[in-house]
């Protein structure tokens, strides 16, 4: 079964972030790539992504004269998507054991964890 | 350059959907494979997925001993991703192009959804966010 763990923050949480010293954000990613390495070596990894930052987000609504309507106003409590992991796993509480250990090298940040739809029983 | 568009929702959007008429559903979930095609064919498709319903998202944070602590209360205001395309186009404007299509998939009674779609460029290292 395939999942997504959806690690968020507000722009003020992103700010802070980078804020921490390089040596403090650099063991962050070593950590984080040791997560990747071993999910890979357990054969559940599927892939991962990180985002920019949300200050280069914009909204994007249908045409008005065949131009795209962007914007890239947010409200301030808008918790914007920063990376996700996806992982094929056994069941939910292998899942939520993976989003556990990223959560506790993140300053215990709460991670969401999703399950991926499908429609008439095939992925989309 | 690769972006991730993005369709978000509240937990009462959802509910609303799953109320749509079975030929609403049908006229949306097709317009989605097009559009997947058409990414494909021309050659920007990176990936797409579609997310389970707000009702099974967990929150995990882990406890003392590293292990998951699984709460699924969330506020009502709260944004759930409910699914994404990935594409790799020469620039943001293309970008922006391709997910208006996609706020254009059509809503109830065949009318375009106008559903906003967030837009950001997805990180091809670390060193893109300058740290």
């Amino acid at each position: 079964m395939k999942y997504i763990l959806l690690m968020s923050g507000t722009r003020a949480g992103v700010e802070a972030y980078h804020a921490w010293p390089k040596q403090d954000i650099d063991a962050h990613m070593a950590v984080l790539h040791r997560i990747s390495q071993d999910l890979t070596e357990s054969g559940e990894f599927v892939g991962t992504q990180g985002l920019t930052e949300p200050k280069e987000a914009k909204v994007v609504r249908g045409e008005k004269n065949g131009l795209p309507v962007t914007d890239g106003i947010f409200p301030e409590s808008k918790e914007f998507l920063l990376g996700y992991w996806i992982v094929d796993v056994a069941n939910a509480e292998r899942a939520y054991a993976i989003a556990g250990r990223i959560s506790a090298v993140s300053l215990n940040i709460p991670i969401e964890v999703r399950q991926f739809a499908t429609y008439e029983g095939k992925s989309r | 350059m690769k972006y991730i568009l993005m369709m978000n929702g509240k937990k009462s959007d959802f509910e609303g959907y799953a109320r749509w008429s079975k030929e609403d559903l049908q006229a949306n979930v097709s317009f989605m494979r097009a559009f997947s095609k058409e990414l494909k064919d021309s050659g920007v498709f990176v990936s797409t997925e579609g997310l389970g319903w707000p009702s099974e998202a967990k929150l995990v944070k882990a406890g003392k001993n590293g292990e998951p602590i699984t709460d699924g209360v969330f506020p009502e205001s709260k944004e759930f991703l409910a699914g994404y395309w990935i594409i790799d186009v020469e620039s943001p404007e293309q970008a922006y192009k391709v997910a208006a299509r996609a706020s254009q998939a059509p809503g109830p009674g065949g009318k375009p959804g106008n559903m906003p779609i967030e837009v950001r460029p997805v990180l091809s290292g670390h060193a893109d966010l300058g740290l």
